[in-house]
Order: structure tokens, then C-alpha cells, then sequence
């Protein structure tokens, strides 16, 4: 426990010590006669107005001699001057507490006229404050560093400490503590009243005086001082004096008289009167009192044998029950008079003294020891919630007086809970400025009792403070993510400044809570209302920067602009991200500068936004020469000028620019793209700078596009950088702008899909442009068309005409098409303002997406800074899979020069069901036909939704021997339709087919053409029900890589009596060179296999267990897996049967030499000895292509060798016919029956040829 | 189950990664900003409290008016705090322990971002559920 005395810190300075000696001095009652009032009312002032001036002495050294016998001085010292009935107003309120002390439930509804006249004092404190606080709540609300570093006195506004003040003084006059309780009277009557010394016994009458004189809680006996007040004016001060001093023997003590009319002497007057009541008075009276209380409870209370004997007696006093009615201590009582002696002591600075007194008072008041100093004989609870309040304070102070902030905050926040909504905003707010002076300073305390007070302020109509303390807090919160907070915080300041009138700082907060996402629905809606309503009661459009709602995503933003480069729409193209010169961002007049916006509504209610549009500005001149200056230039005016709204900046040239509004409303939770359009008028430099909307035609907002200017110094090449440098453009005079599209294009389409389509191009300026040239990324897909295809009537055009004649297909389309590069005619020049056609075909070769492009260059005819420009269009296309066509081409096994072509076709759509119209076969030296004893593949032709279907083809290689075909093509084609049918085929030969199966071909890259080996078809169908338009399948199928084919026929079957002689066949082989070069050739048979290294390096025998004549098993495995196949499912004699069932006879080597493209027959003899089935493959062709250039070359590798492939014949009593493959095997399920080899090494051909010997009974 | 019960969990950096009002009481359109108010303010005491012990229950740090804020601070300074009005301190003790049991899983997700605002549904619907069964 620490002595008040002990407290070190100046009493003066500190608010404590000051309220101190402010509010801890003897009081003095005051009774005037209403003539004396009226005397100085003269003057504007009452009484005890005009005294208090003087009733201060900071200097009064008066030697104080209390219970020690060691005198002291009293420095400072003031006297308090009350009219009786001040103490008796105060003290009916405190009558009430007193009288239902006991029932300790005086709550505030018992508060009588009298607090509420004391609220209304207070109240007009708190008033008086707010209106000077007006201005501050103009400013900017203060920053976190600023009241961190403000001393406390600056902290805690005076006005503050005067509220605490007169709180505790409508407190006062209370029957349990001697502070207030007068000490001496101060009786004045007028000079002009009529019997003064009467008035004065009449001022002293029992009835007015205050009740605590009467009820015996004061003692009644207390000094007396007489004035006689008298006006110069009235007469000459002699007349009173002499008056005075004739009854002056009637005074009980000495009297005084000032005369004055208040002039400098008379100022002097009352202060000698002052210092001489206090020093020769009051405080001698005090200390007489002092002193003799001093003995009475030393008598009573002091020493061992009193304390014993008070325990006893203390003890059985407190069971006893308290008397309802009247103070329980009164004037005489030993309590009562240790807490006068405490007090007086106290008051007379006689620490020591007050305090030994207190100690011994508190032990009997049971009091908490923490409350003892100051205010420890209050009683805290049986007194009632005011007394209980001011005994806070008190407490409060101490502890702020100490630095215990933090516990000060905590008094403070139990104060707040009892008292009215105002005393407690006010104590609030002082509890928040204990959590902030606190060490650590506690800022969200702070913050959140502010707030509090802040409601308090508000709940009792103290806008003006309540909004002060709000704007407060907003240091704390600033930047937090504490969203209710922020939002409440912010809009409850807008809603209450928007109460007092000033609604643009209402608007500026509230804009702060507009993007309130995650509250509920009815909070939004309030939010978005009440800001409504104040931005029209404000009466005008309001601009705002950085406007919240709705939310725009910057990172969307897209420039689309058009210099050499133009588009054909709007989703064409991106914003220029290279052209390394930046002067090339050219615009022209009258062309639009598009900008792409995301615009988000975050909440979930929608909100209209009209007039989206763009802010630019247009400076007229300054050529492309200083275009990087201004930049720069432009770049550090632009921090500057961000915080400018978009009316502040020149609306001057409206005319010059043509700015698009868009009008939206967005639904909760919706984004939407906006594109934003700025058409220049004249020339100069555009700039665009920002965009401004208008939310719910109330608010307008603006947002300016920012740029890094930091980060573009670091990284020159940053995104940022090009995007600053996108904006500014340099706007020249109008050029010529073709816009152009493909019609008929479709979204989706079939795979093999062919179609005419129809490139529109349209100059829409006043002149006109040529040489133009177009390039289309997917040659595959799409080629320009010739000026005669424009009134086409697609797709008859296509069919073949009887007197079609290839040739009036022009040779250069192909050279053209292979370019890529295609030029219009010459004389194709688009006249201002008008339209020119151009045919597209189009072909959908492959599945998927595809994206293609289509660039058209032109040239200006009046060629200016800009000699050219380019429309880009593209498109985006998804091709669907529609039917999937294989082909496989085998040998014919028994007819050289013919093929079997196996086609499988598969309808891979859900849903469309196909039509076969036609399979041909490009290139003329193909001829393609059905195979004999055609039956239609199904009756209908057509293939339903996922059918698939195989079909078989003979295709006849016709090649003419003279090299100089024609390059043009000229098909065969075999109908696929119903039999009957007369549909009209399609010409094959014709200009887009032809285009795309070149295009095709280099896309496969199977450039060479007419190579022997490569046949292409292309398979026409349509889609059953569908347009009239087809489609076209081309397809490419190797056939044989073979340079050598040959052939080894005979008869089939034999029937021989083997019982007469051996049976003599006769085969025959032929040999074709379907080389480009002559082939020497050299056919050898063999009864047993020789070594290989003696024909050939290059042979290699695969099995060397296979290498005997007779009946092996001929093997080709490295050749071919087939074969294997094949043979696995021969049956056949074990190859360990040694003895051969024939032997070769005639010639056994051949050796010839063939052009190409001749055929020779090599005739071969065998003798059969016994019947069965012979395997004639012991037999071995080698051959040599000689190198055209070369002559006969000797390189021996070019050897090649190949040996004898099975040929069976077997016995059989029928003979079958040559062409063993009827129609009616063609849905054999083992296809692998009819497959030759196909060989993958070039140096091998085969054939297989079986004779089958039957023994002829 | 308390009537009042609201959950939070405050990143190092003093943001709210997550909020959850658990109690039974009907929601109230005012709730939410006061105890926020109320929590955030606990923020101060409990960054004193936080070094004055080992454990990282800190049990009822603040209160206001009859609501309590119990506190519950991780190895890396999260703080899950809870605003309530109930007595269960064991309770509030478990639900604690569980929480942060599923806050470190949240944690271990290579593709959370500490610090970041808690969207997994999952993790809200356990934290309810173990309110359910604590509070």
C-alpha cells in the first residue's frame, strides 16, 4: 500500500493532483440576501461567480500546526464556494441514495428531477465538446503513428476530465464523507437591505439550510462569516461602514464589508478578502477542529485497550440490524468523527495524519483495501451506483497516476456497465485511451472500446463523438482482414456523417464497404440502400475513384487494335505483344480501338451498370517523332493526375473522340466481358486512360488502368511495359479497311466434308485497294477457288460431264496451290465501298479441332504512310469423325499386274447413316472394278450408325508403257450405289478434288508421284437425307514396293496314273520389271537348296534347317509374319521325309534381261514321281536393277535374291478355275487366306504357287 | 452445445483464415461483427499470454460481458479462438486438441498456401461436427 504522500509527481501537473486540490478543499456555504445577489448581478455574475477568481491561492504560505506539534506550510490551498442550496439540490438526490442504502437497488429510473438536471449539465459538456470537434471531423482521421507518439494529456481531450469532474461534483454533498460538507458560512447581505444584522440571523434560519445540517449527518456548529456587501454607487461606503460598525457587537465573529463597483481596487477588495477568510479563518478553525477531534479519538479509538475493546464492540454492531430510516453515522458518532479528522487532515495536506485516521475508519467500514487512499470510506455497493461510479473514477485516476493504464481501461469498462448510455461512452473512451497509453500499447482494446463508446455515443445521440471515436479506430483496422469488422467500422461512420450532412465524407466511407461479399444477403441490400439514399441526398453525381462495385478484373484487360494488322472479329487476335517498334501501335481515324473488361458483381444482389466507357484523352499533334518522349513523360504526370475524376480532365474535344456506353446489369455473383470501343476523329496521339461507369445511375466510377512505372525500369520487357505503351496510340489519317468473312462455314462437320464456301470482302472506306494476295494457314482444308467457280452450282458442278475435258483444267492450279501463296487476278481490285467474292472450297481431311487462319494482304491505291495492310480472319472448326475407310491391297495371287483391294469402311457417327456413292481411283493408270459376280455388298448402299462393311475391289495396273503421261488425272471409278442407279459420278479430275488430293498427298508427304507402288482412291458418300453436299475420303494405299514381280503358274491339278511313268509338268513363270530401270534376272532351280554365300552376299538363309529341297516348310519368317500364318495352317508332309517327290528338270538357271515395264515368261519342267501335293518353292529368282546412269553396274549387292515361294498343286478330282476367289468367299472370316506377302524387304518378292497331285485311279 | 459459439482461426499474421459460428442460438445479423469485435480484441491479451506459458491451451483469456474468448495457440502461432458462453472448459479443451489435428492436415496439403483463407468444405464440416460433439 503506497501513501498518497509517498506520490512523487508534481500535484499541479498531474491531472490526479489537480482534481486533487481542485476537488479535495473545504467548501464553503454561501447565503446571500437576494439584494446582495442584485448587487452582483451589476456586474453579470452571482456571487459566488464573482469570488471564485480570487478563491484559488497558489501562494497563500500559511503555517498549518494539525495534531503534531511540528507546524507546516500550506502552499496551495482554494477554498470552494457553494450556495446552500447547490449542497441542498445535490443533497435531496443523495437523500434518496441514503435512504434506501440498505435496499441497495437504487437503480437509475429512481433518478429524480434533480439527476436529471445534473445529466443535462453533463450532457451540455459533452454537447459543447462535439461542436468543437466539427472541423476535426473534416480532416483526415489520424493516423496510427501520430496517436501512438501523442502524450497523454493530448490523448485524453480535457474535456474529458471535465466531464469526470462535474460527474463527480453532481456526486458530492453525500452524508458519508466530510470533503463536501461545508466548512465555514458565508452569510452576505447587502448594504441596501434593510437590518442587515436581522438578515443575517434571518440567512441562518434552520429551514433553508441543507438537509445535512438538519438531520445531524453534519454538525450544525459550524463558523460563521459575515459579509455586508455594499455598492459604491448606493451612497459612500462611510455611511455602511459606520452602520456596519454599530452592530458589529452583535456579530459572533468578525465581519467584513467591501464596497465596490468592480474596478481595480475593488479587485484587490475581494482578494485580501479572500486570503484573509481562508488563511485567518477557515483554516485556523480547522486546525482547532482538527486538533480537538484528534484528542477525542485518541481517547476513543487509539490504543490497545480501545482497538480490543471496539473489536467487541464493532462485533456486535454489525448483527445488528441497520436502522431503515436516517444516516447510520451521525455527526457525533466516533466514526463519523475519525472521517472528519481524516478529511480535514486531508485537506489541510496533513497526509500522515488523514491517512492513520483513514486506516483506522477503514477497518471499520469493511472497506476494499485497494479503495482506501482517496476514496476508502465509500462505501462501494450500499451506496449506490453513483457513489460507486465516482469512487471508479477516483480509482481510475489513481491507477492512471501510477501507469497502470491497463487496470485504469479495466475501472473504467466496470463503470461503463452500470452507468447511462452517455457517462458510459465517455468512461469508454477513457477505458480505451487506458488499453492505448498502456505499455505495450493494446491497440485492439483500444480500438474495440472506442467502438464501443462509439455506440454508447450514438445510442444517447452524440453523433459528433460517436463518429470521432469510430474515425478513431480506423487506425487499428486500416488494412485488416477482418471483414465485419471494416465494414461495420465504415458503415456506421458513412451512415452517421450522412446524418449530420456531410455526405461526401458519408460516400467515402461507405464506398468502403460496397464489396461486401461474404455478408448475408439483408445486410448487402441495407449496405447498398443506405448508400443510395445518401448518394441521393446528396443531390449530385458522385465520382468516385476505384470505385468497388462492380469489381473489375485488370488482369482481363485486352487491347485489340488494328495498324498493318486488321481482323475480321473482335475474338481474332491479341494485344500486340511484339513489334519491337513501339511507334507502330497506328491507329486511324475512324477505326475503333477495342478493350476488353471483366466486370465481376461480387454480391448477391444485382446491380445496374450503365455508360461503361472509355477515358482517353486525343492531344492533337505532336508527331510520331517525340512519340517516346511524351511516354515518358506522360508516365510521371500520370501519378499525379490518377487521383483526378474524369470530369476534372478537358472534356474539350468531345468530337474528337466517339467513346461506346455499354449498359449491363449484373446478376449476383455474375461476370461479364465488356468490350469497350474508342473511335478517333482526327489525328494525333491517343491515349487511353482509364474507364468510368455509372453504378445504378447514382455513382459514377472511375478507375484508371495502372502501370508499374518501377517495374518497368527493371524489366523492360515486362507485360506491364507493353501494355502502357498499348494504350498510347498514334492516330493517323484514314486508310482504306477491307472487312471480310467466309460464309457458310461451318462450326462442325463431318470428316471428308467438301464444300463450296464463299470469302466476302468488303471496303467499306471511300478508296479502294489492290494487288491483294491471301494465305491460309491449312492448305488441307481449304484452297481458293478460281473466279470461275463463282456461280457454281455446287455439287452437280463436280459431276462428270460426258464432254468433259480434262483440259479445261488450268495447269497452273497446281502451281498455284503449291505455293500457298495465292494471288487474286490482277485486275481484282475492291472499289470503295464495295464487295467482292471469292470462292473458297473447302475439305475436311482430318478429325479434330482445327483453327485455321486466313490472311488477305492489300495494297493502298494511294499509298500513304501505309503502303499495305492485312485482314486476318480466323476460325475455329471441330471436324467429327464420320466414316473410317482401310485399305488393303494384295496381289492378285494369280494374275500379275492385278491387285485385290480390300476396303473396310466403318461408320464411326452416332447417328448418321451414309450413303456409298463412289470409289475411284486417281491416277489413270489404275483400273479399278469390281470383281466378277458382283453382289451388291447390302441391298440399301447404305451404313447405318457404327456398321462397318468390307468390300473387295480388283484394281488392274494398265500403266501405258510410254512415259509421257499426263500429269492431270484421270481416274477410274467403280459406283458404289444400288445397281441401276443412275447417278451421275463425280469427276474426280476436277480443280478442288484434284487440289486436295495433291495437298493431301504433300501433307502425307508422299510427294513422289507416280510411284509404281502407291495407289490412291478416294471413296465419294454422302450423308443419307443430309444437304446435297458429300464427302470425299482420300486415301493412299502402297500396293508392292517389289521392283521384280513374277508369277508361277500352271496346272492346278493333275490327274496322273503313276503306275504307267512319272508325270512331266510344265509351269511357267513370268517375270515383270515394274521397275524405272532394266533388271537383269536370273532364275535358278534347285533340287537340294545351295549354300547362300554362293549366290549372294546379301542372301541371307533365314532357316538353314529349311534350306532342302522337296517338301519343306519354306520358311519367309524374317520376310513377313503372315506367311507364317499361312503356312502354320498348310498341311503338310514333315520336311524329314528326305526323298524329293520331284525333281527340276530342263534348264536349271535362266538368266535374262528386262526393260521395264516388260513382262517375259521363263517356262520350268518338273517330273513328279509320286501323287500328293507338291510344293514347287526350291527355286530362286535373283535380280540386278542396273542404275539408269550407270550402265551396267557390278556392284554385287545390288544382287538380290529371292527363293522360290511355296507352290502347292494339289490332287483333286476338280479342277479349280484360275480365279479361285469368287465373291462368295469374300466374308471369309480368316482374311489372312487371301493375303499375299507384302513385302517389307525391297529385295523380295514373292509369289506362292501350289500344285496339288492327285493319284489317278 | 453452447448457444453462442463462434470459432475462428487467426493466422500469424492476424488474419482470419477461417470462421465458423457453431453455437445452436438462431444466428443474429448483428452477431457477426461483434464477435469479431470481440475477438480480434482478444488478440492483444493473448499475445501477451501466449509467452508466459508452454501450453498451447490458454484456457479463457478475455471476456465480454458474460461471453468468454478461450484460446488455443499452435506451434506456429495460429490461434484458434473461441467466443463462447458455456462453462465446458474440458470440452472446449478437446475441441481444441481435434481442431488443430485437422488445421496440421490442412497444413500438410502441399496445395494450401499457410496463411491462406481455410475453403475446404470437408474441414468446415468436421470443425462442426466435433462442435456438435464438444461444445
Amino acid at each position: 500500500m503506497s501513501l498518497p504522500s509517498e506520490n512523487k509527481m508534481d500535484p499541479v501537473n498531474s491531472f490526479l493532483g489537480r482534481l486533487l486540490l481542485e476537488e479535495l478543499t473545504p467548501v464553503v456555504m454561501v447565503l446571500s440576501t437576494p439584494l446582495a445577489e442584485d448587487a452582483c448581478q451589476k456586474n453579470g455574475l452571482n456571487f459566488v461567480e464573482m469570488l471564485l477568481p480570487f478563491s484559488l491561492f497558489n501562494k497563500i504560505d500559511v503555517p498549518v500546526r494539525t495534531a503534531s506539534d511540528q507546524p507546516y506550510r500550506l502552499q496551495m490551498f482554494k477554498l470552494r464556494l457553494v450556495y446552500a442550496s447547490d449542497i441542498c439540490q445535490q443533497n435531496y438526490e443523495v437523500d434518496v441514495v441514503t435512504n434506501s442504502t440498505l435496499a441497495l437497488a437504487l437503480v437509475a429510473d429512481t433518478l429524480t428531477s434533480d439527476i436529471q438536471a445534473a445529466e443535462e449539465h453533463l450532457k451540455k459538456v459533452v454537447c459543447d465538446t462535439s461542436e468543437n470537434t466539427l472541423p476535426d471531423l473534416l480532416s483526415d482521421p489520424p493516423q496510427l503513428e501520430t496517436i501512438l507518439n501523442k502524450s497523454v494529456s493530448h490523448l485524453c481531450p480535457s474535456w474529458i476530465q471535465t466531464f469526470n469532474k462535474e460527474l463527480i461534483r453532481t456526486l458530492s454533498f453525500s452524508e458519508h464523507e466530510t470533503f463536501d460538507h461545508p466548512v465555514a458560512c458565508l452569510l452576505v447581505v447587502s448594504s441596501k437591505d434593510e437590518q442587515p444584522v436581522n438578515r443575517f440571523v434571518d440567512l441562518f434560519n434552520t429551514d433553508r439550510l441543507p438537509a445535512l445540517l438538519n438531520d445531524g449527518a453534519m454538525d450544525p456548529k459550524i463558523l460563521k462569516h459575515y459579509l455586508l456587501l455594499h455598492d459604491n454607487q448606493d451612497g459612500t461606503p462611510e455611511n455602511s461602514v459606520a452602520y456596519f460598525h454599530s452592530h458589529q457587537k452583535t456579530s459572533a465573529s468578525l465581519s467584513h464589508e467591501i464596497a465596490r463597483f468592480l474596478d481595480v481596487d475593488d479587485l484587490n477588495g475581494i482578494r485580501d478578502f479572500m486570503l484573509d477568510l481562508a488563511s485567518n479563518h477557515i483554516i485556523p478553525h480547522m486546525e482547532q477542529k482538527i486538533r480537538i477531534l484528534n484528542q477525542q479519538v485518541s481517547a476513543t479509538r487509539k490504543g490497545f485497550r480501545n482497538q480490543i475493546k471496539n473489536l467487541w464492540w464493532r462485533k456486535g454492531k454489525e448483527e445488528m440490524p441497520e436502522a431503515p430510516n436516517g444516516p447510520t453515522y451521525t455527526f457525533s458518532s466516533t466514526e463519523s468523527q475519525i472521517r472528519v479528522l481524516g478529511d480535514y487532515a486531508f485537506m489541510l495536506r496533513d497526509y500522515e495524519l488523514a491517512l492513520s485516521n483513514f486506516r483506522l475508519l477503514s477497518t471499520d467500514y469493511k472497506l476494499d483495501k485497494a479503495w482506501k487512499h482517496y476514496a476508502g470510506v465509500q462505501k462501494m455497493g450500499s451506496s449506490g451506483q453513483r457513489n460507486a461510479t465516482r469512487c471508479g473514477l477516483w480509482w481510475a485516476e489513481m491507477l492512471k497516476a501510477r501507469g497502470q493504464y491497463k487496470e485504469a481501461a479495466s475501472v473504467y469498462f466496470r463503470i461503463s456497465n452500470e452507468v447511462p448510455s452517455l457517462h458510459a461512452a465517455v468512461m469508454l473512451e477513457q477505458a480505451s485511451y487506458g488499453y492505448l497509453l498502456s505499455s505495450p500499447p493494446l491497440l485492439r482494446k483500444y480500438g474495440f472500446h472506442l467502438i464501443l463508446a462509439g455506440n454508447c455515443y450514438y445510442i444517447s445521440e452524440q453523433r459528433q463523438h460517436a463518429i470521432r471515436a469510430y474515425r478513431n479506430t480506423l487506425c487499428v483496422y486500416k488494412g485488416n482482414a477482418w471483414t465485419y469488422i471494416t465494414n461495420h467500422v465504415h458503415f456506421n461512420i458513412g451512415r452517421w456523417y450522412a446524418f449530420l450532412g456531410m455526405f461526401d465524407v458519408a460516400i467515402k466511407h461507405m464506398l468502403e464497404v460496397l464489396a461486401c461479399s461474404h455478408q448475408s444477403l439483408a445486410t448487402q441490400t441495407i449496405f447498398l440502400n443506405d448508400f443510395f439514399r445518401v448518394v441521393q441526398s446528396m443531390g449530385k453525381i458522385f465520382e468516385v475513384y476505384k470505385l468497388q462495385l462492380p469489381v473489375i478484373n485488370m488482369a482481363s484487360l485486352k487491347v485489340f487494335y488494328e495498324d498493318t494488322r486488321t481482323y475480321a472479329s473482335s475474338a481474332d487476335g491479341a494485344p500486340s505483344d511484339d513489334n519491337a517498334n513501339a511507334n507502330a501501335l497506328v491507329k486511324k481515324v475512324k477505326e475503333a480501338i477495342k478493350l476488353d473488361l471483366e466486370f465481376k458483381n461480387p454480391l448477391q444482389i444485382s446491380i445496374s451498370v450503365s455508360g461503361v466507357s472509355l477515358i482517353c484523352e486525343l492531344s492533337a499533334d505532336s508527331g510520331a517523332t517525340n512519340f517516346d518522349n511524351s511516354v515518358s513523360e506522360t508516365a510521371l504526370h500520370e501519378d499525379a493526375e490518377f487521383r483526378k475524376p474524369p470530369s476534372c480532365r478537358d472534356p474539350s474535344d468531345d468530337s474528337s473522340l466517339m467513346l461506346s456506353k455499354f449498359d449491363f446489369v449484373l446478376k449476383g455473383g455474375e461476370t461479364k466481358k465488356i468490350q469497350l470501343k474508342v473511335t478517333p476523329r482526327v489525328e494525333g496521339i491517343l491515349k487511353i486512360v482509364g474507364v468510368s461507369w455509372t453504378l445504378s445511375d447514382s455513382v459514377v466510377g472511375y478507375r484508371y488502368f495502372e502501370f508499374d512505372t518501377k517495374k518497368n525500369k527493371k524489366g523492360r520487357k515486362g507485360a506491364r511495359h507493353s501494355l502502357q505503351r498499348n494504350l498510347n496510340f498514334i492516330v493517323i489519317k484514314g486508310l482504306p479497311k477491307l472487312e471480310g468473312c467466309i460464309h457458310h462455314l461451318p462450326k462442325k462437320t463431318f470428316t471428308g466434308d467438301l464444300r463450296l464456301l464463299m470469302l466476302e470482302l468488303r471496303n467499306q472506306s471511300e478508296y479502294s485497294v489492290k494487288s491483294m494476295k491471301m494465305k491460309i494457314s491449312h492448305a488441307r482444308f481449304l484452297i481458293p477457288g478460281s473466279s470461275a467457280d463463282l456461280n457454281l452450282d455446287f455439287p452437280r458442278c463436280l459431276e462428270k460431264r460426258i464432254s468433259s475435258a480434262s483440259n479445261d483444267v488450268p495447269g497452273n492450279i497446281m502451281e498455284k496451290s503449291r505455293s500457298l501463296l495465292f494471288s487474286f487476278p490482277n485486275d481484282a481490285s475492291i472499289q470503295g465501298g464495295t464487295t467482292f467474292m471469292w470462292p473458297l472450297w473447302f475439305h475436311a481431311g482430318l478429325r479434330g479441332s482445327i483453327s485455321f487462319y486466313v490472311s488477305v494482304y492489300y495494297e493502298m491505291e494511294n499509298s500513304s504512310d501505309m503502303t499495305y495492310r492485312t485482314l486476318r480472319m480466323h476460325y475455329n472448326l471441330e471436324v467429327l469423325p464420320s466414316l473410317d475407310v482401310s485399305f488393303l491391297i494384295t496381289p492378285c495371287p494369280s494374275r500379275l499386274q492385278e491387285f485385290l483391294v480390300h476396303m473396310d469402311i466403318m461408320n464411326r457417327t452416332s447417328s448418321e447413316t451414309f450413303c456409298l456413292n463412289q470409289l475411284s481411283c486417281v491416277d489413270d493408270r489404275w483400273e479399278i472394278s469390281t470383281l466378277p459376280a458382283y453382289v451388291p455388298i447390302c441391298p440399301t448402299q447404305t451404313l447405318s450408325a457404327g456398321q462397318a462393311l468390307s468390300c473387295f475391289f480388283k484394281l488392274k495396273d494398265c500403266r501405258r508403257t510410254n512415259k509421257e503421261r499426263n500429269l492431270s488425272v484421270q481416274g477410274s471409278d467403280v459406283p458404289l450405289g444400288p445397281q441401276g442407279s443412275n447417278k451421275v459420278l463425280i469427276d474426280i479430275s476436277r480443280s478442288p478434288l484434284v487440289d486436295f488430293h495433291f495437298h493431301e498427298r504433300y501433307h502425307q508427304g508422299k510427294m513422289v508421284q507416280g510411284s509404281p507402288s502407291i495407289v490412291d482412291f478416294i471413296l465419294i458418300s454422302s450423308i443419307l437425307g443430309g444437304s446435297n453436299g458429300f464427302l470425299a475420303f482420300l486415301f493412299s494405299s502402297i500396293t508392292s514396293k517389289s521392283p521384280i514381280w513374277w508369277l508361277m503358274d500352271g496346272p492346278r491339278m493333275i490327274n496322273h496314273d503313276f503306275a504307267t511313268s512319272f508325270c512331266e509338268v510344265s509351269v511357267c513363270v513370268t517375270i515383270r520389271n515394274c521397275s524405272e530401270t532394266s533388271a537383269s534376272i536370273r532364275l535358278a532351280t534347285f533340287d537340294i537348296l545351295p549354300a547362300a554365300d554362293q549366290i549372294s552376299d546379301v542372301f541371307q538363309p533365314s532357316d538353314p534347317s529349311g534350306n532342302q529341297g522337296g517338301w519343306h516348310d519354306a520358311s519367309l519368317v524374317d520376310e513377313i509374319k503372315v506367311i507364317s500364318d499361312v503356312q502354320a495352317s498348310h498341311p503338310r508332309k514333315p520336311s524329314s521325309e528326305s526323298i524329293s517327290p520331284y525333281v527340276w528338270c530342263g534348264a536349271s538357271s535362266t538368266q535374262l534381261k528386262l526393260e521395264p515395264a516388260c513382262t517375259a515368261e521363263v517356262p520350268l519342267r518338273i517330273c513328279v514321281f509320286t501323287p500328293g501335293t507338291c510344293d514347287l518353292s526350291n527355286y530362286e529368282l535373283h535380280w540386278k536393277l542396273q542404275p539408269s546412269e550407270e550402265g551396267l553396274g557390278d556392284d554385287v549387292k545390288r544382287w538380290s535374291s529371292a527363293d522360290g515361294l511355296p507352290f502347292g498343286a494339289s490332287a483333286a478330282s476338280v479342277f479349280q478355275p484360275e480365279d479361285s476367289f469368287g465373291p462368295h468367299e469374300r466374308f471369309t472370316p480368316n482374311l489372312e487366306e487371301y493375303v499375299c506377302p507384302i513385302l517389307s524387304n525391297d529385295n523380295l518378292a514373292s509369289t506362292a504357287f501350289d500344285l496339288k497331285l492327285g493319284n489317278y485311279i | 452445445m453452447a448457444n453462442t459459439a463462434c470459432f475462428i482461426i487467426v493466422s500469424r499474421n492476424d488474419i482470419p483464415i477461417y470462421e465458423a459460428e457453431v453455437g445452436s442460438a438462431p444466428k443474429k445479423e448483428e452477431a457477426a461483427h461483434q464477435h469479431q469485435f470481440i475477438l480480434h480484441a482478444a488478440l492483444d491479451i493473448v499475445q501477451d499470454l501466449a509467452w508466459t506459458t508452454s501450453a498451447m491451451f490458454l484456457k479463457a483469456v478475455d471476456r465480454f460481458n458474460d461471453l468468454v474468448v478461450s484460446v488455443y495457440v499452435t506451434a506456429g502461432h495460429s490461434r484458434l479462438m473461441l467466443l463462447h458462453d458455456s462453462r465446458n472448459e474440458d470440452g472446449i479443451k478437446s475441441f481444441f486438441q481435434e481442431v488443430h489435428e485437422l488445421y496440421v492436415k490442412i497444413l500438410l496439403n502441399p496445395l494450401y498456401l499457410p496463411g491462406s483463407r481455410i475453403t475446404s468444405s470437408h474441414f468446415d464440416t468436421k470443425v462442426r461436427a466435433l462442435a456438435r460433439k464438444y461444445l
